[in-house]
């Protein structure tokens, strides 16, 4: 990065911060703290929702997973806006109707004080783990980019969220969150120009999609059904669904979000845009992936991505083997050049037998050289004593590489401006969880709001810390962002469980639904072990299991109903 | 403006309609998507 580079983004950031802070008012109330008042239109809604869903990982992680993958990645998405259908109609008139802080509020209220607690604690548990997961995105590309150790890179990423969260409130993370929306559209609109831009001359937008669904990458659409495919159409309608509803539906740090809204219809409307927009924006991210992979057959790229283990192996005595791989790929990769020049040429010319013919070769080309890419992972594994991926660097080399000077500054602050907005939601409902749901609940009752807000203040602050512990460790997981939705997947399912239980099924008591929860649990747990299914439909099971576990428990062991209050 | 109206955008007259343009935008989509997939495959 050169000096224009580093103004970008300092400024950046030293905006969306010092924003932040000015948009803060004294909180008195926990309401105020923790809702901003419930006093927030449909726009803040909406662009709050996708910011906190919107991980660095997003940014850094999608292009790399479109260029290793394909686009299939964007069916993961399809259930997203049946999940906002469903929230719209049952979950935001509930916890709206309940004035509920957190979404496990509601629980107490339907069920009991052990049911509550449960849930607030596979939340906190799950959301602890994948924030430090969030966090290590952009200390990652810092780490990269400056030679730092990522432990104070990690430190630095979780400290600036950590500042205007502990400071501001939920008021100055949604206004942050419309200010970080925007940069982070501007950012990849002009990262998608460029790369369309640095295409060779002869080679247009066309035939770079062209070139690159020729090669497997513009999968974006399976519609086998198979239960062990990570991403088709009917795990992300059905899986995703259940996903998505138990993510915007019970976990707090989206729940927080929409229950800003100033009323039930501003809050659905929020939610509702967020089902128009989603897709559309991850397909364009993930496509910025694919032209990146266009790009790099008419350029050779690195053989590993990320340039830290590289570095430090060529200092071991393994050096003169990865020089050798290296070697082999340069080699490799101008045979497949050639004949991806062929192929333009054919598809020019519309001759469907050569284009078999070139596409024959160019998949057996792309075999070798993930073989050589694993190959070599394999020997940077074995000289640095660490375990390598380099799939979220693929973007971010792209960016350090070939985008100019001030783009560059811009990009990396979109990434750490994308983290900022996720893990700052996440940060305060770590906190709000922790002082609604234990704190003020069971173990200080009755006390002033301002004791509340200052118990907020100071949850905020642990959590950071510890998600910033939990970062430290993340580097042990491989794409970050399936890693950070296999987490989600084993607790989503059984949460999502025990709400639609609450919703639905009016006849079943708190002490069967937490049985229920605790056997469904167990299940899912041991069938993500024995990798009996791929991880999407593990909301599915978790959610029907505990339906039905409660629903036999409650046959067979009856409770006394308890009576709802609030018009219920 | 009633309760149940606000928030409601003008393109719509009712929540129903608007949870029925979600569902055949998602379909829309779909289809491009598939079209995509095919087109440059």
């Amino acid at each position: 990065m050169n000096w224009i580079d580093w103004i970008v983004l300092l400024l950046t950031l030293v905006i969306i911060v010092g924003y932040g802070i000015y948009q803060s008012k004294k909180d008195r109330t926990i309401s105020s703290y923790l809702l901003a008042d419930r006093s927030l239109p449909w726009y803040h809604i909406t662009l709050s929702v996708m910011a906190t869903q919107a991980s660095a990982v997003t940014f850094l992680s999608a292009p790399g997973q479109a260029y290793t993958d394909g686009m299939r990645f964007v069916q993961f998405y399809f259930g997203l806006p049946l999940a906002m259908v469903v929230l719209c109609i049952t979950f935001v008139p509930k916890f709206h109707t309940f004035r509920s802080v957190t979404a496990y509020e509601f629980l107490e209220k339907r069920f009991d004080l052990r049911t509550r607690g449960l849930t607030s604690f596979l939340f906190l548990l799950q959301r602890a783990l994948s924030t430090g997961l969030s966090i290590y995105a952009p200390a990652l590309i810092l780490s990269s980019i400056l030679g730092w150790d990522i432990l104070y890179t990690n430190i630095l990423s979780g400290a600036a969220v950590l500042l205007y969260t502990v400071v501001g409130g939920a008021r100055a993370l949604s206004y942050t969150h419309l200010l970080q929306m925007g940069i982070v559209t501007l950012g990849m609109i002009a990262a998608g120009v460029m790369v369309v831009h640095l295409l060779p001359p002869q080679v247009s937008f066309t035939d770079a999609l062209n070139v690159a669904g020729k090669m497997g990458k513009t999968n974006a659409i399976d519609f086998t059904f198979d239960l062990n495919s990570r991403y088709n159409v009917w795990s992300g309608l059905i899986g995703g669904f259940f996903l998505q509803l138990s993510y915007f539906g019970t976990d707090q740090s989206q729940v927080g979000r929409y229950l800003t809204g100033s009323s039930v219809g501003q809050s659905r409307l929020g939610l509702a845009m967020n089902g128009l927009l989603k897709i559309p924006m991850q397909f364009l991210i993930l496509l910025v992936g694919v032209l990146v992979f266009a790009f790099y057959q008419f350029t050779t790229p690195p053989l590993h991505f990320d340039a830290i283990p590289v570095n430090k192996t060529l200092q071991t005595p393994f050096a003169g083997q990865y020089r050798e791989l290296e070697s082999k790929h340069e080699a490799l990769q101008l045979a497949k050049r050639a004949e991806v020049i062929k192929l333009h040429e054919r598809l020019e010319n519309g001759d469907a037998t050569e284009i078999a013919a070139s596409r024959k070769i160019l998949s057996e080309a792309e075999k070798e050289v993930q073989s050589l890419r694993k190959e070599s992972a394999g020997l940077l594994s074995e000289a640095t004593g660490t375990v390598v991926n380099d799939v979220n660097y693929i973007f971010l080399r792209f960016i350090t590489d070939y985008l100019p000077a001030g783009l560059v500054g811009l990009l990396i602050a979109v990434i750490l401006l994308a983290c900022m907005g996720s893990v700052a939601s996440a940060y305060q409902s770590l906190a709000s969880t922790t002082v609604v749901d234990f704190y003020r609940r069971s173990i200080a009752k009755n006390k002033s709001e301002a004791h509340y807000v200052t118990a907020s203040r100071l949850a905020t602050a642990f959590w950071g810390i510890f998600c910033m512990v939990v970062a430290q460790y993340a580097s042990r997981f491989g794409s970050m962002i399936e890693a950070v939705n296999v987490l989600g997947s084993l607790f989503y399912g059984v949460t999502l469980g025990i709400f639609l239980t609450a919703f639905y099924f009016r006849k079943i008591g708190g002490r069967a639904v937490f049985l229920g929860a605790i056997i469904g649990e167990l299940f899912v747990v041991v069938s993500h072990i024995a990798d009996l299914t791929a991880f999407l439909w593990l909301n599915l099971i978790g959610c029907v299991l505990v339906i039905l576990f409660a629903a036999v428990i409650e046959k067979v062991w009856p409770e006394p109903r308890k009576q709802l209050t609030n018009g219920e | 403006m009633t309760k149940s109206e606000d928030g409601l955008p003008p393109f719509v007259k009712s929540w129903t309609q608007l949870y029925y343009l979600i569902i055949a935008v998602l379909i829309l989509l779909i289809a491009l998507f598939y079209w995509f997939t095919v087109s440059f495959e």
